[in-house]
């Protein structure tokens, strides 16, 4: 463990502090030509990225690197960066992925006229989230919290103009008498407000640590667990620890505060898919992922229960799971189906970080979340890339104005397909299959007592998350193409296929996903190692298995790894959910047996699709009891308070004062003896006064 | 007696001899129709910031002795002494490089500026004395200079009404002070601030109302540089008359120099006379700060604006002083807020001063539009006003949180404690009243003329260090804070000597 800022520990500030410099110097270089400028915001996240690669080496070895500096002395705060092998596998996924985005952004957002403005807050963005994965203290880790939901906020609204073609939602769609489609700057605003109120919780629950433990760092955190024994003993523990996962709840859009992810689509594509696979939502994840272990070791030590705060987080992620991937079942937008399958898939991420404390083996439970959040950032990447392809040369959003692209767009639909079927989980040689399959035997085997239910409800939603993927293939490159691109054909407008800087970047990441997905279960083993050795090391997290006999835990593990690392059950029932839901899909969708339409015949399929299509109504209620209701009670109080009794007060304390001021004023005569007069009545009353 | 390498020595005899040489200089080489304003206000400059680094390098070098509250000597150079230096120098130097523009083409730049240095040289002693003589001619070499600086421009009658009233009332004051002193000594034989405190704390018990004359007569007579209620009325006209960048070195030095005296007298003296003294000072500073908001409510010229507003700003000092024995922070926070509040009001006059120079005008009229016409003299004055006001996250909030802060917190210690908060917080709140105003002149009105005005360069410049004074000790206020902490003689030490002395 090397402490201090020699050597490598430099490259481990560098990978924060390079996009930050890169977004500092960006408009002065700007002046200097366009082609300049967008190399320069590509070459910085390049060599962030860099940085963050000479620190693999470290967390090869499960070493890590951890260097302070002094920063608010009177407080005992000290800044500083943590590169563990979690900080290290984080930081590359975020720098690689975000680099491929940048490079995609060259050519999608070729020619917009505020192109510094978004290279600006791209890094901003890509060093904001660096700085969360690598800082060594909560406090360092909410500024950068504040900094990726800042740079979200003016990234989504990017274009500030609102032209109707970058809203997103049908326009005329209204669910319970709230507007259903966003302009960017009101989807910018929202992103930031629902965010905010995640933020919030985090605050409390930093400052509720802060006061108990007098730090914020997470080495001097787990070093003393007094300060956890004293708050679980006033039962403070659980709920700082709940608030802190807020602050989760809020970034990675879980429920109930997912409904800002939707409308975050009016940003570009791009933006999308930075947002999705490697910053802002992941945010949250990696949190987790940071706060887990800690809590899980001092609740070990200090014999106390953080059962609780894992049981929410598992719940939390179920749920969203299954809220989201109804939605995107029905909807005919496709960076909003990419949007809640994000969200769905991160509800499994939250999933597996919550059973790894709530089961025998911490370490499986983390590993499955973690290797779900790689697996997921890589193929979500290449598929909003994808998707952006698409909308770039057909000139719609809706999967409805596509179909038939196939042919024209060969080469995206290959690579597309790939990455979708990383999605679904198509079994043994995709990377998302096995991540999937890892979250399904850590369910399995954690002994937890409702693990069923969430094993059930695991699976549901891969059944879904298979339908709505060959769905979303199905309606975009298969059939004919529909009337929005005779259109267009008949204008003179053909369809073409993406240029090169954007095709190579979702190339590379959807052939990775592959990639790993064909030597998946050695992938697997290899990360269960890094991180059973780092648990162990850093927390004092060990395997428990062996001394589970017994214990509080009072149903035995189910099954065990036998098949290739293999939990049957497990891996049957991913293998069965991606046959039912992707046949369901390949039926409706792309060989087209069966009309979609079928559904509206039934009332009460009707009634399901409108219940799925209005978002379950959480965001008519969202609207209603945070939006239209707050303005309604302030504009009562307004109308009968402010403007009756604060008005009228004003006047008078307004002449009062001016009055009062008149009489000092006419006091002040400018005649020498009246003031030599005060003074000398002035020495009286303190002899006075004195005297008294 | 006096270490002739001290501090004080080396500033008095750096700042003396510059000062003098200035108008020998004038007088050897007069020449006719020549302006040889720039080069006294550079030389002026020089000498005031290297007599600055002289004070600082002697902290860093460890030579001064940490805040003492007595000594056998005339003079102490102890970190209380430094910190007002500092203080008092910062506003010296503001002046005079503001001058640099202001002071363009007017007559006897010589004198102006000797004069300038001859009165720092008294503040600067007024803050190391620890005796009583010493103090009186340090208070004597500050006060006269200014006398002549207030009349300075010869022909207006204002500028010469503002310099009579301030030197009656100055004349009155040191003839108190001396009659205080000459008290003192009768009844103690001894001139040291130490000794004749000690001597006062086993003072027979039929000489006590004499004691006491000599303290009220301290209070009036340092409370008139002070500008406490009600030894204040001079206070509007003179600085107001007097030229504008005089006006930030009576407002910003002078004024502190004042509180140093006081400090140093008064309080000491105070707490060893074991006298319940703090509810007057506690009256007179609602009384200062209530009368001063007041007083600017109204006013229509903006260097009487910001006179009253020095009026209101020491009696936000005097919560300090008034709780000095219930709180630690309270003596802090006074001096704290007196170095803020140097930088704050110069930065005030000076551009009231740019105004002036660019406008030739004081009036609140013209500063409509002022905003778009000297923008940043227009932001400068904005950040100060605001920093007066104590608007976070400028240096002027900081003081008066610690301020108001040990107000509050003496509340189990004295009852009246809160209210001084209560008060200075509704004070802070009414004098928004002008400053909000002054900056809705400057940015949301239209005058006639809106063409862009050329801003003085010197002042700009000084106006520029104070806006990162203010912001920047406003975002970052731990280093001041501590130095002002460190100021602060240790007045345990001397309540229980005095219990000591007084115990038998």
């Amino acid at each position: 463990m090397a402490i201090g800022f020699e050597g490598i520990a430099v490259n481990a500030w560098l990978v924060w502090l390079l996009p930050f410099a890169g977004s500092a110097i960006i408009a002065a270089v700007a002046r200097s030509g366009h082609r300049i400028r967008d190399y320069t915001a590509v070459g910085f996240a390049l060599a962030s990225a860099l940085s963050a690669a000479t620190l693999i080496p470290l967390a090869l070895q499960g070493a890590e690197v951890h260097s302070q500096i002094p920063w608010i002395s009177s407080l005992g705060l000290k800044a500083g960066v943590l590169a563990d092998p979690l900080a290290i596998v984080m930081a590359n996924m975020v720098g690689w992925v975000s680099f491929l985005i940048m490079v995609y952004s060259t050519g999608y957002m070729h020619g917009d006229k505020d192109l510094t403005r978004y290279w600006f807050f791209m890094l901003f963005f890509i060093g904001s989230m660096q700085l969360i994965v690598l800082s060594d203290n909560l406090l360092m880790v909410f500024f950068g919290w504040e900094g990726v939901g800042l740079a979200s906020y003016a990234l989504i609204g990017f274009w500030y103009y609102d032209r109707k073609k970058d809203f997103v939602g049908s326009e005329g769609h209204i669910a319970g008498g709230i507007p259903m489609w966003a302009s960017p700057t009101h989807a910018g605003l929202k992103a930031f407000l629902m965010t905010r109120a995640g933020d919030t919780m985090m605050l409390a629950g930093m400052f509720l640590i802060f006061m108990h433990a007098g730090t914020f760092g997470f080495k001097e955190l787990v070093e003393d667990p007094s300060w956890a024994i004293t708050m679980s003993q006033q039962n403070l523990l659980v709920p700082a620890a709940v608030l802190l996962f807020g602050g989760a709840i809020g970034k990675s859009a879980q429920f109930p505060l997912n409904e800002w992810l939707l409308e975050a689509m009016t940003g570009p594509t791009a933006v999308s898919a930075l947002i999705h696979a490697a910053t802002m939502v992941k945010a949250g994840v990696f949190l987790v992922a940071r706060i887990g272990p800690l809590f899980f070791a001092l609740a070990t030590i200090g014999a106390f229960s953080m059962q609780q705060f894992f049981e929410v987080v598992a719940w939390v992620g179920a749920i969203t799971a299954f809220l989201l991937a109804t939605q995107a079942l029905v909807n005919p937008e496709i960076k909003k189906v990419l949007a809640y399958s994000t969200g769905s898939q991160i509800g499994y991420m939250m999933m597996g970080l919550g059973i790894a404390g709530l089961s025998l083996n911490f370490v499986d439970g983390y590993t499955s979340g973690f290797f779900h959040m790689m697996s997921h950032a890589m193929f979500k990447a290449s598929l909003f890339m994808g998707a952006g392809a698409l909308l770039h040369s057909v000139g719609s959003r809706f999967m409805t104005d596509m179909g038939g692209l196939k042919k024209p767009m060969r080469k995206t639909y290959i690579f597309m397909l790939l990455a979708s079927l990383s999605l679904a989980g198509a079994p043994l040689f995709t990377s998302g299959f096995w991540s999937k399959d890892a979250i399904f035997a850590a369910v399995l085997e954690s002994g937890y007592n409702y693990s069923w239910p969430l094993f059930i409800m695991a699976v549901v939603v891969a059944v879904m998350t298979a339908f709505y993927t060959f769905r979303m293939i199905g309606m975009a490159f298969f059939g004919k193409a529909s009337k929005h691109i005779e259109e267009m054909e008949q204008h003179g407008h053909h369809v073409h296929e993406a240029g090169l800087s954007m095709l190579v970047p979702y190339a590379i990441l959807a052939v990775a996903s592959i990639a790993i997905g064909v030597v998946g279960f050695v992938f697997e083993a290899q990360i269960h190692a890094l991180f059973t050795e780092y648990l162990a090391e850093s927390f004092g997290i060990h395997n428990k298995v062996e001394e589970a006999a017994g214990s509080a835990f009072n149903i035995a593990p189910e099954g065990n790894k036998t098949w290739f690392g293999l939990n049957p059950l497990a891996a049957a029932a991913s293998v069965g959910a991606f046959a039912v839901g992707g046949s369901l899909g390949y039926i409706f969708y792309i060989a087209r047996k069966a009309d979609p339409q079928v559904i509206s015949r039934s009332i009460v399929t009707r009634a399901i699709w409108k219940f799925l299509y209005n978002r379950w109504y959480l965001n008519t209620a969202l609207y209603w009891g945070g939006v239209v209701g707050p303005l309604a009670i302030y504009r009562l109080i307004w109308r009968y308070f402010e403007s009756t009794i604060i008005d009228g007060m004003n006047p008078a304390l307004q002449y009062s004062m001016t009055y009062m001021s008149r009489v000092v004023k006419g006091g002040q005569t400018g005649i020498t003896q009246t003031y030599l007069f005060v003074f000398a009545v002035g020495i009286m009353i303190i002899v006075m006064l004195l005297f008294l | 007696m006096v270490d002739l390498f001290s501090t004080p020595i080396l500033v008095t005899v750096v700042l003396g001899v510059v000062g003098l040489a200035i108008p020998a200089i004038d007088a050897a080489k007069r020449e006719k129709g020549v302006d040889r304003n720039k080069l006294y206000s550079a030389i002026a400059f020089g000498a005031l910031i290297f007599a600055m680094g002289i004070v600082v390098f002697r902290i860093f070098a460890g030579e001064v002795l940490p805040a003492v509250a007595f000594s056998q000597n005339v003079l102490a150079d102890d970190m209380f002494g430094s910190f007002f230096a500092i203080a008092l120098l910062l506003v010296s130097v503001m002046v005079t490089a503001s001058s640099w523009n202001y002071y363009k083409g007017k007559s006897n730049p010589a004198a102006y500026y000797s004069l300038i240095l001859l009165s720092s040289i008294g503040m600067v002693i007024i803050a190391y004395s620890t005796d009583l003589v010493m103090l009186l001619v340090a208070w004597e070499l500050m006060s006269l200079p200014t006398y002549a600086l207030a009349g300075f421009t010869k022909r207006d009658p204002i500028s010469n009404e503002a310099a009579i009233k301030y030197f009656m009332f100055g004349a009155l004051s040191s003839a108190l002070i001396v009659l205080a002193i000459g008290l003192v000594y009768g009844i103690t034989g001894t001139t040291n601030i130490g000794d004749s405190i000690k001597a006062m704390s086993s003072l027979d018990p039929s000489l006590t109302p004499v004691g006491l004359l000599a303290v009220a007569l301290f209070i009036a007579g340092f409370g008139f540089k002070m500008g406490l209620v009600p030894f204040h009325m001079w206070l509007p006209d003179a600085y107001e008359g007097a030229p504008t960048t005089i006006g930030a070195l009576l407002a910003a030095g002078t004024k502190k120099a004042g509180f140093a005296a006081a400090l140093r007298v008064i309080v000491l003296g105070m707490f060893a006379l074991n006298l319940d003294w703090t509810l007057t000072l506690a009256i007179v500073a609602v009384f200062t700060m209530t009368l001063g908001n007041l007083g600017a409510l109204v006013q229509k010229s903006v260097p009487r604006i910001l006179a009253y507003s020095s009026i209101a700003q020491a009696g936000y000092i005097m919560i300090g002083i008034a709780l000095a024995p219930y709180s630690d922070q309270a003596l802090t926070g006074s001096l704290f807020h007196i170095i803020n509040h140097s930088v704050m009001k110069s930065a005030g006059f000076i551009a009231a001063a740019a105004v002036a120079t660019a406008l030739a005008s004081y009036s609140l009229e013209k500063y409509r539009g002022l905003g778009k016409r000297m923008p940043i003299t227009a932001i400068a004055f904005s950040i100060s006003l605001l920093a007066l006001a104590g608007v976070p996250p400028l240096n002027g909030f900081w003081s008066k949180l610690v301020l108001f802060g040990a107000a509050i917190n003496s509340g189990p210690l004295v009852e009246w404690g809160p209210w001084l908060a209560i008060a200075g917080v509704l004070n802070s709140a009414l004098s928004l009243g002008y400053y909000a105003w002054i900056m809705r002149k400057m940015y949301m009105e239209e005058g006639p003329d809106m063409s862009r005005v050329k801003e003085p360069r010197a002042m700009v410049a000084v106006l520029v260090f104070a806006m990162v004074f203010m912001v920047g000790f406003g975002i970052w206020h731990a280093p001041l804070l501590d130095f002002a902490s460190r100021a602060i003689p240790d007045l345990s030490n001397i309540t229980q000597a005095s219990m000591i002395t007084s115990g038998h």
